[in-house]
């Protein structure tokens, strides 16, 4: 069964109704825009359903728009090469998005990356701490407000990292430079 | 909260002694980099392990954020270093398809040429560490000799052995030079019998089938769960290669099996990369025959400026689906580049996949899933 992007479209519209905010194709992907909290019947709608059948998360992708910020999920079924979208858009002060780590196993990793680059919190993460950056990590590095460690350094804000890489009794780096 | 209590996997014994926690990594041999497992264990019998990543973390979304697009195509193949072309082919597939450029022909044919010959050392490196991770020494030299006449061949085309930099937004950086083909065609002829020199060696060896038959079986919902593609996902019998389904570039045009596994075990595994390797050489072959005249790329400027807009590119990597996602506000840097790597999917299974065996089985199954920390850590 080969179904074609509008085909895509139309079908998920009638599947989602109401919780769809917006639905658009671009670039042969469809794009379903959803609020934060219907997130998880779309996520469970759309993986169960016989004809969309979404089952492979490719991947959570977190962008940080200034204003706003998003995450994206990027889903993938095996029955029509047809890649849909699911597009949230969160509020930059605080970024909070239900999990779907129980929907997709394959989402707990990504999700923890999103929280480790733009600390966006997966409500109901059954295990959301640092994944590729220190564990004491306080920044949020791919915001784009973040500033680079040696500036934060010259300005004589302490962070994690300085602490931790001094060992007990070594002199205090910081008051040198 | 510890690994312990977030999985829970067959329990080893009924007597449950005291748990022991044991690190393997980050300097270990048989992780294929730096990757840390905490490995909690009852005596032998694995409880539950708990990878740790972030050693080899060099900050590439970020980076993607502070250069041009021209000079972010320097560095993207450290990313994946033992399959580097296919890292700058989805990039630059990406801002293609931003700009809305078409790709000479001939660059297209050089592209598949180059990449699948890639493939094949990739797979070199899959396998030959896989047999070093059971105990295997001899296959390993075996594959490095071949692999080095490849590294031969793309040093000829790109200059490089292992970061290539060859690929451009628009086409590719050069031809082919003349003796190329000549070469490429000896090696496609004498490659084949060396796979079955490979298997002969390997795929009925006693010792390597008792290792592998049967472990760390991954079943295709499973595999779908957890994101796992490439030929990690079709050992299990995922009927999905990106080369075919989506048929970017000129793949359509090519004749070309997709292997598939049965059992999803380490052996399907194994054996899948070992079949890949042969339809490498198939569609290598072609692509040589049909290779047309024509330019090699386009001379673009080389301050690009994409219209703004936001796309998602994938490849088939030898590790599996490779994607790029990249966001322009019409600047001349990228706004947001996120990197989807197959290997984090797939060591995000090995919690699953390991409680209930032993030490030397971990490392078996984490062997036949390729791992390779580069693309996972960015």
């Amino acid at each position: 069964m080969k179904l074609t992007a509008p085909e895509v479209l139309k079908y998920a519209g009638d599947l989602l109704g109401k919780l769809a905010r917006d639905l658009t194709i671009s670039d042969w992907h469809v794009v379903i825009e959803v609020a934060a909290e219907d997130l998880p019947e779309v996520a469970l709608r759309l993986r169960d359903d016989k004809r969309l059948s979404c089952k492979y998360l490719s991947t959570i992708i977190g962008v940080d728009y200034e204003e706003w910020m998003e995450t994206l999920y990027m889903l993938r079924s095996q029955d029509h090469s047809v890649p849909v979208r699911l597009r949230v858009k969160l509020d930059r002060e605080q970024p909070e998005v239900p999990s779907v780590a129980y929907i997709w196993s394959g989402a707990n990793w990504h999700e923890r990356e999103a929280y480790d680059f733009f600390g966006i919190q997966f409500q109901g993460h059954p295990d959301l701490r640092h994944i590729l950056t220190r564990e004491d990590m306080d920044s949020f590095p791919l915001r784009k407000d973040a500033r680079p460690h040696r500036k934060r350094r010259r300005s004589g804000q302490v962070t994690g990292m300085d602490e931790a890489v001094r060992l007990p009794g070594e002199p205090d780096r910081r008051e040198r430079s | 909260m510890t690994a312990a209590e977030g999985t829970t996997g067959p329990s080893s014994s009924i007597l449950h002694l005291e748990e022991m926690v044991l690190n393997m990594g980050p300097q270990h041999p048989s992780t294929h980099g730096v990757l840390r497992l905490v490995l909690h264990l009852d005596g032998e019998m694995l409880i539950s392990v708990d990878p740790v990543l972030g050693y080899l973390h060099r900050g590439f979304e970020k980076l993607a954020e502070n250069r041009t697009y021209l000079q972010y195509l320097a560095m993207i193949s450290r990313l994946d270093y033992l399959s580097g072309i296919f890292m700058e082919w989805s990039y630059v597939r990406s801002v293609e398809a931003l700009m809305e450029i078409e790709v000479p022909k001939r660059a297209e044919y050089i592209r598949v040429i180059i990449g699948e010959l890639n493939r094949i050392i990739s797979h070199h490196v899959a396998i030959g560490d896989f047999m070093l991770n059971l105990g295997a020494v001899t296959p390993f030299f075996w594959v490095f000799r071949d692999r080095e006449d490849v590294m031969d061949l793309l040093e000829m085309v790109t200059g490089q052995r292992m970061m290539y930099n060859f690929m451009r937004v628009g086409g590719v950086r050069w031809d082919l030079p003349e003796d190329f083909e000549a070469g490429c065609r000896k090696f496609l002829k004498e490659f084949p019998g060396r796979i079955d020199e490979y298997e002969q060696l390997i795929t009925e060896n006693e010792i390597f089938l008792s290792r592998t038959w049967g472990m760390g079986i991954i079943k295709p919902y499973e595999a779908l769960d957890y994101g796992i593609s490439g030929p990690n996902a079709r050992a299990s019998g995922v009927d999905w290669d990106l080369r075919r389904e989506v048929g970017y570039s000129v793949y359509p045009e090519f004749d070309f099996d997709v292997p598939l596994g049965q059992h999803g075990d380490c052996f399907d595994r194994y054996k899948c990369r070992i079949e890949e390797m042969r339809q490498s050489v198939r569609i290598v072959e072609q692509a040589l025959d049909s290779l047309c005249g024509g330019p090699v790329n386009l001379k673009l400027p080389p301050m690009l400026r994409p219209p703004a807009g936001d796309l998602y590119r994938a490849v088939e990597s030898p590790r599996g689906e490779f994607g790029v996602y990249l966001v322009s506000k019409g600047g001349l840097r990228p706004w947001r580049l996120k990197l989807r790597d197959p290997t984090f999917s797939a060591i995000s299974m090995i919690p699953k996949l390991t409680p209930g065996y032993k030490i030397a089985d971990v490392v078996a199954i984490a062997g036949s899933l390729d791992l390779l920390m580069g693309g996972v850590d960015r």
